[in-house]
């Protein structure tokens, strides 16, 4: 048991030599006019150079370059300032880089305080530059009020534990395993299905290279599987979360296979032909049916094939033809391992159109295109295309659908959702098609329904191009003005019509008779509220998870340790999965490299000399183990005081407002700071300094 | 050394270098010519009052991109200042100790 | 002031965007880094931007703190001005010879005080600004520049010693020579960037002799608050424009040009631009004349929808012409494909050229990487390792590997900072026989 002495002496080490003369450095930034053009820097900085303890008080053009950082080491190490204050852009974006300047000059980096100028004033003054000006003047006084009251704090340092969690089997998930493994980092990958690939399982050739899908895939999951440093569980998904970056404890459900790994091949084709059940196929969107016990699709990794207890009846029919590697019970089992990070790789799903959009789920003829792509693949060599029993001459594919919604123009989804988006590998998807179509299929005539041909990437405008030549016929609407698929007349040679007013034939009205309709749906996040709770991550308004910035921050999520791969973060191809998930690797690699994490010290404080132990931060704290009470031995006596766990605490201030004894404060962020800076703000502005 | 030594030093190296360099000095020593007499013009024409730059192509004689170029090289260094508009254009003023 | 020789674990070409993240993403997992920028500064292309698609952040926020970084960073050596002149293969590593031009200026003693380009009496065409700007001959690259150190260029010099004489730390030195720099690497990673179309490429839109036609460049450095005019002006005479176009596919697309390819880029930082213009300019129409709006990243689509709803005109149409009327307004000649392909003439006071993007050096002599028919470095591989080039060691990042805009070209930064990572480890398993268990990290630093 600690004595309370014990705890008071790590408080001191935190705390500064008293004594100690306060020199503020204070810096305006232009911010290259977005400040500069609303607000009148000159003036703030030379009101705030008359404020007590700031001995410099400077403006630049823009603080976060080169010279404006030397500025401010020169500053700390020439003329003794040892406070800095620098309004700018917002912390996020810039808070951090100041606080490396800081530090490289010898400084504590929390003796740094960030004002917001621009998102908080200048950009949102409407051009009032007296307003923004007083404004500025009075935010920037808060921030030198807080800036006295500064203390220097050491960031939380924890051990990383060398292994990350991947969730996700794709080939987003795939690859970030891979990379992180041959890293030197253990992965483990968890994937929800029995069968390892995800979507790209789905597909035949791709763009932009006509490889085939399944064959890379095999090759990278054979090398994952091979990586001493991977561990793969399928069926398994996960079920909680605790703990924080470089040390969390996550806890995977992981479900029975039902058939064990050593049963041989023969057998489970004659156990998956004596499965009286039969269920839609997913791999084949629903096209072919399968057994309750299956495999997704010939020369699927594991080979091994599983049960589906939702289906299955237990009837037993597969255990006559060998019971003994086949257990048609589910066991599932909860474990949990310690990860340092956590890459989601949860993967897209295709749109699914409205009952009716377009005909879908009214008239047989219409499909999507992942569809298509599995039509195509069962039709095999076949020599003319057939669907519903009728020889296909005619098809038009619909670009666009489920995604480039636009408000009061498409009916939103269930929940109120409208795909405002581009989902990016449609168009090139659908180009890629029309020619397979084209080429297989010479007499088949491809009509191809869009907005805007977005082949962007490279070798993408190939496809474009090749369908022109192959005679794709081509047909462009309006989003106000989109195409309706109804039925032909009786009598029509074909079943149903396209109608579209194109714009390639001054918006004539044109009825295209076809066989097939196929609808290129976009890319929608899988539906994975669960784990965005578990894991406190937030999607965007488009429902993909979101990043911390595009530029500086991609691929890392708002969590510390939580980073995206692959489509769970927006729609990409293949080629930017794979791209966006060595990325995440990489991240990775760079918080658990080093065998240390660093984290914020911004966490609540107890002062255990006023700490009467009565409980109520415990109480009103939503963190679990943040903070407790524990018992302590003064001069004999056994005491309750409260005790934080920097790790858990994310300093959200709740305990501060219900101690009734004021023992608590968090760190960075204290009451006399607070108080300092209402202070400041609210202070009289001297009469010259208000005003022109 | 002393520092009359290295100042000798210095200019007999440069003279060395623009032997060696003859051709860009040369090239380099023409473009300044032509520059500061354009500069001249556009300083006379400025003199009493700012100008744009259509006015001062006007005035010289020399095409507008080209007097752009030059308000534009010479704003940068001081030289001339921005004092407003005059329709759709900029009025440029020279900076009072300009010299050519 | 670097040594004659250096070992690191990786070289990275170019100090672009591309080239920065890579360099930064290796050196955060404890590599050591050189890299080498050919450039008196690094930053590339998009330190020359004015803010940038889609979060609309001014260019140099997002730029100068990722280029003060990698100066800044304890694993990374930065060479600037510097050019690879050989490189050749030892054990499994690579050994670059590196050229380091002369600046002509004292590294160590400079302080940027930029007095040096004052006392130059000679202004020349400044590339940043695409020539519509001026330099001196001596000059500190540019304001964000890193590093802050004076360059001069010998080849446009006058020789006069005016620089010499008011330099206050006597950093001018006009004895420096061309050094010889030896870097052994074990790996590298390519991220030479991109050039644009030169605005002279197309004969029918007036083949770069009509003065307010201009590159989209030119009108990111219009837009900039660092830019030439201060403000959005046309370079013919200085007239604030009331009426812009925007050409689009200038340049790509373009079969006539050798250039089948979309550039990725330029729809949407002409609608950014077009929006920058309506923030500047409020008063002016801007057209953009397109054939297909590509807008199909991370929340472009709602940009593009953003953008017509502000009242930007979006006209489908392919420009056939580009001429000028007596007072030097462009008139485009354009099909309009949405009325039958009608064929009518509009005139404007500023014609930007949505330029495209082209390979801007090909490593393949040097370096024995192949480049595509595109010009762009082959990626035998592109799904599954779009940064693994056709020679083991050797990465490849960013536009470097065909178009793309920067929030791509970070990615694949990391991506092919992974890569090496990799490649760097499994050579140090290789060579010092050893089990692959978390532990062993330390092995990699050596
Ligand atoms: C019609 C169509 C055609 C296409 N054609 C091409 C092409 O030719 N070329 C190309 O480059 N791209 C193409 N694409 C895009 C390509 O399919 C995707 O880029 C790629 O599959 C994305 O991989 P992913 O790993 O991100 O996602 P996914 O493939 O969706 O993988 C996600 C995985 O995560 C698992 N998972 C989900 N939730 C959980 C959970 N909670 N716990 C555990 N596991 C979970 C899933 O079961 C799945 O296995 C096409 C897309 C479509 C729709
Ligand atoms: C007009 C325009 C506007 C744009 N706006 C945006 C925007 O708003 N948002 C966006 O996301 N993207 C935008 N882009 C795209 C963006 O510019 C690129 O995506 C990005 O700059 C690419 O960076 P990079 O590092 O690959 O190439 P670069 O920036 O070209 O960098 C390459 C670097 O390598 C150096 N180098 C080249 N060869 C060698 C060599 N042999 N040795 C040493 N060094 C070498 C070069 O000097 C350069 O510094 C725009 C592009 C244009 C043309
Ligand atoms: S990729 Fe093409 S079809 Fe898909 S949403 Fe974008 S524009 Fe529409």
């Amino acid at each position: 048991m600690p004595e309370t002495s014990e705890i008071r002496r790590q408080k001191d080490s935190q705390s500064n030599p008293q004594g100690e003369e306060i020199r503020i450095g204070v810096y305006t930034c232009h911010c290259g006019g977005n400040i500069s053009d609303v607000v009148r820097c000159e003036k703030v900085a030379k009101v705030l150079s008359e404020m007590p303890n700031v001995v410099v008080s400077r403006t630049h053009m823009a603080m976060c370059s080169d010279a404006g950082q030397a500025m401010v080491e020169e500053d700390i190490r020439e003329r003794g300032v040892n406070r800095v204050v620098i309004g700018a852009c917002a912390p996020s974006l810039h808070e951090q880089t100041f606080r490396r300047t800081v530090a490289r000059a010898g400084l504590n980096p929390y003796l740094y305080y960030h004002v917001c100028l621009r998102e908080q004033d200048s950009w949102v003054s409407g051009g009032d530059c007296e307003g923004a000006t007083e404004k500025a003047i009075r935010l920037m006084a808060a921030g030198i009020a807080k800036a006295r009251h500064l203390k220097a704090l050491d960031p939380i340092r924890l051990d990383a534990k060398q292994r990350a969690l991947v969730i996700g089997g794709g080939v987003a998930g795939l690859r970030s395993a891979w990379d992180i493994a041959r890293r030197g980092i253990q992965v483990t990958l968890i994937e929800k299905s029995p069968f390892l690939g995800g979507r790209m399982a789905q597909l035949e050739t791709t763009f932009p290279a006509g490889e085939t899908a399944r064959e890379l895939l095999h090759d990278l999951i054979e090398r994952v599987l091979a990586h001493p440093n991977v561990t793969v569980h399928t069926r398994a998904e996960l079920v909680g979360v605790r703990g924080y970056v470089g040390d969390f404890h996550v806890q995977i459900r992981r479900q029975s296979r039902g058939v064990s790994d050593d049963f041989a091949q023969a057998q489970a084709e004659a156990a998956i032909a004596a499965c009286p059940v039969e269920v839609p196929d997913e791999f084949n969107y629903g096209l072919t049916t399968r057994k309750a016990i299956y495999r997704a699709y010939p020369g699927c990794t594991p080979a091994t094939p599983a049960i589906d207890w939702e289906n299955c009846t237990l009837c037993g029919k597969c255990l006559q033809v060998n019971g003994q590697g086949i257990d048609l019970e589910n066991k599932p089992e909860t474990f949990e391992i310690n990860v340092g990070a956590v890459v989601v790789a949860t993967g897209f799903r295709p749109y699914e159109p409205r009952q009716g959009e377009y005909g879908y789920g009214e008239f047989p003829e219409v499909v999507t295109l992942p569809q298509l792509i599995r039509l195509l693949a069962l039709a095999g060599e076949s020599e003319g295309l057939e669907w519903n029993g009728h020889p296909v001459r005619n098809i038009a594919m619909i670009h666009c659908v489920g995604s480039r919604q636009i408000e009061g123009i498409h009916e939103p989804q269930p929940d109120g959702q409208v795909n405002d988006y581009c989902s990016r590998v449609c168009c090139t998807a659908t180009l890629h098609l029309a020619n397979e179509l084209r080429g297989r299929f010479p007499n088949v005539n491809v009509f191809d329904v869009y907005q805007d041909i977005r082949t962007y990437g490279r070798g993408h405008e190939d496809y474009y191009t090749q369908a022109s030549a192959n005679m794709v016929r081509f047909l462009r609407f309006h989003a106000e003005e989109p195409p309706e698929v109804v039925p032909a007349p009786d009598g029509d040679s074909c079943p149903v019509l396209v109608k579209i007013k194109d714009y390639l034939t001054w918006g004539e009205e044109i009825e295209v008779p076809v066989d097939l309709v196929v609808l290129a749906v976009g890319i929608m996040p899988r539906p994975i509220d669960d784990l965005i709770k578990m894991l406190k991550i937030s999607p965007g308004t488009d429902r993909f998870l979101l990043e911390v910035h595009p530029k500086l921050r991609p691929v890392e999520t708002a969590v510390p340790g939580i980073v995206l791969a692959g489509t769970a973060q927006g729609p990409m191809n293949i080629q930017e999965s794979c791209a966006a998930a060595s990325a995440a690797a990489a991240k990775v690699a760079v918080l658990l490299g080093q065998g240390l994490v660093e984290l914020e010290p911004f966490v609540a404080r107890v002062d255990p000399e006023r700490c009467r132990g009565s409980g109520q931060c415990v109480e009103v704290c939503c963190y679990e183990d943040a903070i407790s009470l524990q018992t302590f031995s003064v001069n004999g006596r056994e005491v309750q005081r409260a005790v934080v766990t920097p790790a858990n605490c994310t300093g959200c201030g709740a305990c501060v407002s219900a101690c009734p004894n004021r023992a608590i404060d968090v760190q960075g962020w204290t009451l006399e700071q607070y108080e300092a800076m209402v202070d400041a703000i609210a202070a009289d502005l001297p009469a010259s300094e208000v005003g022109v | 050394m002393n520092g009359k030594e290295e100042a000798k030093k210095r200019t007999q190296l440069l003279k060395r270098l623009r032997e060696e360099h003859k051709d860009t000095v040369a090239r380099t020593q023409a473009l300044l010519k032509e520059q500061n007499a354009i500069r001249k013009q556009i300083c006379q024409v400025m003199r009493d009052a700012p100008k744009t730059v259509p006015e001062v192509a006007e005035a010289t004689g020399l095409p507008a991109s080209q007097v752009l170029w030059h308000v534009t090289a010479m704003k940068k260094y001081n030289l001339v200042v921005e004092t407003g508009m005059c329709g759709e254009y900029y009025l440029y003023r020279r900076v009072e100790e300009t010299k050519i | 002031m670097a040594s004659d020789k250096l070992r690191v674990d990786a070289l990275v070409v170019g100090g672009g965007i591309a080239g920065m993240q890579s360099a930064l993403d290796l050196a955060d997992q404890g590599y050591q880094v050189a890299l080498v920028e050919k450039e008196a500064s690094i930053g590339g292309k998009m330190i020359a931007l004015s803010k940038v698609f889609p979060t609309l952040d001014c260019c140099s926020c997002i730029t100068t703190p990722k280029m003060s970084a990698v100066a800044h960073h304890r694993n990374i050596h930065l060479l600037t001005y510097c050019e690879v002149q050989s490189i050749r293969e030892n054990g499994g590593g690579f050994v670059a010879q590196v050229l380091k031009k002369p600046r002509y200026v004292n590294e160590d003693l400079c302080t940027g005080c930029r007095q040096c380009e004052y006392a130059c009496p000679i202004d020349l065409p400044d590339p940043f600004d695409r020539g519509y700007g001026a330099h001196r001959a001596i000059r500190v690259p540019f304001s964000t520049a890193v590093p802050q150190i004076a360059v001069l260029d010998i080849e446009n010099c006058l020789l006069c010693g005016k620089c010499e004489q008011v330099c206050p730390v006597s950093a001018v030195d006009f004895t420096q020579t061309p050094q010889q720099l030896e870097i052994e690497a074990g790996s590298i990673v390519l991220a030479t960037g991109y050039e644009v179309t030169p605005r002279d490429a197309k004969k029918e839109y007036g083949g770069g002799k009509l003065p307010n036609v201009i590159d989209a460049l030119f009108m990111e450095r219009l837009l900039a608050p660092t830019g030439p005019y201060g403000h959005v002006l046309r370079p013919g005479d200085g007239k604030e424009p009331e009426s812009i176009a925007y050409v689009q596919c200038a340049g790509s697309r373009d079969q006539t040009l050798g250039v089948p390819y979309c550039s990725r880029v330029c729809c949407m930082y002409a609608i950014k631009q077009a929006m920058l213009i309506s923030g500047a300019l409020p008063l002016a129409d801007v057209t953009i004349y397109y054939m297909d709006i590509r807008t199909f990243g991370k929340g472009y689509e709602q940009f593009y929808q953003n953008a017509k709803a502000m009242g930007i005109e979006f006209v489908k149409g392919k420009v056939a012409r580009i001429t000028e009327d007596e007072n030097q307004n462009p008139i485009v000649r354009v099909e309009l494909i949405d009325e039958g392909s009608r064929v009518v003439e509009r005139t404007h006071d500023l014609v930007v050229l949505s330029v495209g993007m082209l390979p801007r050096y090909n490593p393949q002599p040097l370096y024995g990487v192949p480049v595509a028919d595109d010009g762009f470095v082959e990626v035998p591989s592109p799904n599954i390792s779009p940064c693994v080039t056709d020679r083991p060691g050797i990465f490849v990042t960013g536009t470097a590997a065909g178009p793309m805009d920067i929030v791509d070209s970070i990615m694949t930064a990391g991506a092919a900072a992974s890569e090496a990572a990799a490649y760097l480890r499994a050579r140090k398993s290789a060579s010092s026989v050893s089990t692959t268990t978390g532990k062993e990290r330390e092995l990699v630093y050596a």
